[in-house]
């Protein structure tokens, strides 16, 4: 594993190379943010822990206020390292198929709020049966699918049927519904504010007509880090499931009211040809979804040309002005790919190590 | 770190708790005597890049097998930490190592054993001399060469020469001899791939001649991957391959190396089955490396990876396949990298016959720097 903990007041130019660093300034405005944007509203923040995978950081979002009180995650392993890390309300916002997972599920639900997401009946059937034979409850909450074509019910009576099934089975709780939308692009605000809405009515559909059954709604979890202001103005979402915002990716900078708080550190090691520098930083170190190139933060005039397993490619406009040994910075496209990559984050600010944070759910795909 | 559910050695494969990474013991061990036989015969010998599996389970098999020059190649010098620790005793970090911090680590491996570092920067090598005669040891150091790939090196002739005449003169430095990364040649023709790998390899041949002719010996000439073994292997004049991917293979070079076998696979669960023609399977971008290109899925006929999100599969289904995918079904993905799949994952599951049999930390995950 990633091993990596310098101590603290250590100057960020002083630090062994590459090493994830997590602007605890940037973060903590972030966290502002969600905080003052949810201080009056029904509507909370539900963190998605899938991004920072670190228990730390999503108390620190807690701690600043505008939250439900707990997070979501994508995976059951996640859920224990939150659970251990001291959350007490999980939503797992991804269906869990099989029986030896949703033992661990049930498992988890005798320590914490533990809710799942449900798409079909089979698998709520499944989870009923472990859950009564295991004394757990477990919550249940409905995956509407609004705009991926991806998992969740394709139709409002797809929706209404699985609440009653769910309802009606011993050892679950049903607890409401969920979707998860994108957005491509750079979208402007009107555009966020159009499609966020039209989306965010599907999952609210769902929810009605299920109220019309009788049966109770007591969540809508629905929105995200591009949507989140969005959702906060729409009655009968209860809470949104933000995660890029904390650390940001480059995928979503025209939020531009939050700051990239998450970058990896690089020396270059090469300055190999007039104009190139040969950096200690590659894909594997970084995650490079479908090989976009991640932003550089060093001298202008550079930029990246190539990013290969270990090594990244600077070019220089004019004579390049990076020397072996110097520090750069990459800025990933995609925050959550980049930080499961490592085991700890470096907490900086003005300029030294404040904390090392172990990435405890890294890797915790099960 | 990963948390999968350990289930007892004797569990049948497609029990094991998903998203997982599964080496074919069989598959692994064919394609080890597959390439170490061809250099058995050979002057040339492999030196196993084992950075492409991070696994010294993995890396003490290969060096179990003849046909290697008794060491490993990696990466970064926490990689080389790894390996050593596993007890390997010569090991080389084919990259540049720059910084005091990262000198200071390799002159303290050099106290165990047996270590060898690129250079491309004549700064660089006086450094690395004055923290090895400070620690009392010697590091082999092979001038890196650039060929073909735009990365590290230095140009061929006279500019290597010079260098290696540099680490020949230099205290606490032993020349080993002269390396290239050419960077994996895959295009579709073979004799265009070996003549291209030939062409590139030669610059570092013409090279070695010059600095032999400048009076100083070459032990070392370290060329070639997986992609070019049996070609490079094959030059006169060189001594080493650093192949790695070979091992286990990837979905990459698969098609380019028939005579291997697919050893490494992930197995996935299908976690959703909305619509006739897609099922989501529990494996994303987190649970396999998709940086450069996408899963393959082999065994059922009309099914493909159509993307890939951070924690979802999309299986594409043709008519033919939409019976033969349900909710709660297993699918393997062969990764289009074996690298970058490999660094994801803290286990490996080796299975024999269908069923478990060992469980190998992949110690060298993460070891970036």
């Amino acid at each position: 594993m990633e091993n990596y903990r310098p101590p603290v007041g250590t100057p960020i130019e002083d630090l062994d190379t590459p090493c994830l660093l997590v602007d605890l300034d940037a973060v903590e405005h972030n966290f502002a943010i969600i905080a003052d944007t949810y201080a009056d509203t029904v509507c909370k923040m539900r963190e998605h822990s899938k991004d920072i995978k670190t228990p730390l950081l999503a108390r620190m979002q807690m701690n600043a206020g505008g939250t439900v009180g707990g997070v979501c995650t994508a995976k059951t392993a996640e859920a224990e390292a939150m659970i251990e890390g001291g959350i007490e309300d999980i939503l797992i916002t991804s269906e869990v198929p099989t029986a030896d997972k949703l033992e661990r599920v049930c498992a988890l639900a005798r320590r914490a709020d533990v809710k799942v997401t449900i798409d079909d009946p089979r698998n709520v059937r499944l989870l009923s049966e472990i859950a009564e034979s295991s004394g757990a409850n477990v919550g249940v909450v409905i995956e509407v699918n609004t705009s991926m074509g991806r998992a969740g019910i394709r139709a409002v009576e797809h929706g209404v049927e699985l609440a009653k099934l769910a309802h009606s089975l011993p050892g679950l709780t049903f607890k409401g519904v969920m979707s998860h939308q994108t957005l491509p692009g750079r979208p402007d605000k009107e555009t966020r504010m159009i499609e966020g809405r039209r989306y965010i009515q599907m999952c609210l559909d769902v929810k009605d007509a299920i109220e019309g059954e009788g049966i109770p709604v007591e969540i809508v979890s629905s929105g995200e880090s591009w949507s989140y202001d969005v959702a906060a103005t729409i009655e009968g979402v209860t809470e949104v499931e933000g995660g890029t915002y904390a650390l940001m990716g480059s995928n979503y900078t025209y939020m531009d009211e939050f700051e990239r708080a998450g970058r990896v550190l690089g020396t270059v090691i090469s300055t190999p040809r007039p104009g190139v520098a040969i950096g200690d930083v590659g894909h594997r170190a970084l995650g490079a979804p479908g090989g976009v190139l991640p932003d550089f933060e060093g001298p202008a005039g550079v930029s990246v040309e190539a990013l290969h397993e270990h090594h990244v490619v600077l070019r220089s406009d004019g004579p390049m002005p990076l020397e072996v040994g110097d520090n750069f910075s990459l800025l990933s496209g995609q925050s959550d790919i980049m930080v499961n990559r490592w085991d700890n984050m470096i907490g900086v600010r003005n300029g030294v190590v404040e904390v090392v944070m172990p990435i405890t759910a890294r890797g915790c795909h099960h | 770190m990963e948390r999968p559910i350990f289930k007892p050695i004797g569990t049948p494969t497609e029990q094991l708790d998903t998203p997982t990474l599964v080496v074919d013991i069989d598959a692994l061990a064919h394609n080890i005597e597959t390439v170490h036989s061809f250099f058995r015969e050979r002057e040339a010998k492999l030196r196993p890049h084992v950075e492409a599996h991070g696994c010294p389970a993995i890396a003490h098999r290969q060096l179990a097998s003849a046909g290697t020059v008794g060491g490993v190649s990696v990466s970064t010098v926490g990689e080389a930490e790894v390996f050593a620790q596993a007890g390997i005793t010569d090991i080389t970090v084919a990259n540049e190592v720059v910084t005091a911090q990262k000198i200071a680590r390799l002159c303290a491996l050099a106290q165990s054993c047996r270590v060898t570092v690129a250079a491309d920067n004549p700064r660089v090598v006086e450094r690395t001399s004055r923290a090895a005669q400070d620690a009392g040891v010697v590091i082999d150091v092979l001038v890196d060469v650039h060929t073909r790939l735009e990365r590290c090196g230095v140009a061929p002739g006279e500019p290597a020469v010079a260098l290696a005449r540099q680490v020949h003169e230099a205290d606490g430095l032993r020349f080993a001899g002269l390396m290239t990364y050419e960077g994996a040649i895959l295009t579709e023709d073979a004799d265009e791939r070996a003549a291209e790998s030939r062409a590139c390899i030669q610059r570092l041949l013409d090279t070695r001649e010059m600095v032999e002719r400048a009076g100083i010996d070459v032990g070392t000439v370290s060329a070639g991957g997986t992609h070019n073994y049996d070609v490079v292997g094959d030059m006169a004049g060189v001594t080493e391959v650093p192949a790695g991917s070979y091992a286990l293979l990837d979905h990459r070079y698969a098609f380019r190396r028939p005579e291997l076998k697919q050893a490494a696979r992930v197995l996935t669960t299908v976690m959703s089955r909305p619509e006739e023609d897609r099922a989501f399977l529990d494996c994303g971008q987190k649970a396999i490396g998709a940086d450069n290109g996408l899963p393959a899925v082999e065994d059922i006929d009309g099914a493909e990876i159509a993307r890939m999100s951070a924690e979802h599969g999309f299986l594409m289904l043709e008519p033919e396949a939409r019976d033969s995918v349900d909710l709660g079904d297993k699918v393997w993905l062969t990764p289009y990298e074996i690298g970058t799949t490999a660094n994801i994952y803290d286990y490996v599951n080796g299975v024999r016959g269908g069923k478990l049999e060992v469980v190998w930390d992949v110690s060298a995950r993460g070891r970036y720097r």
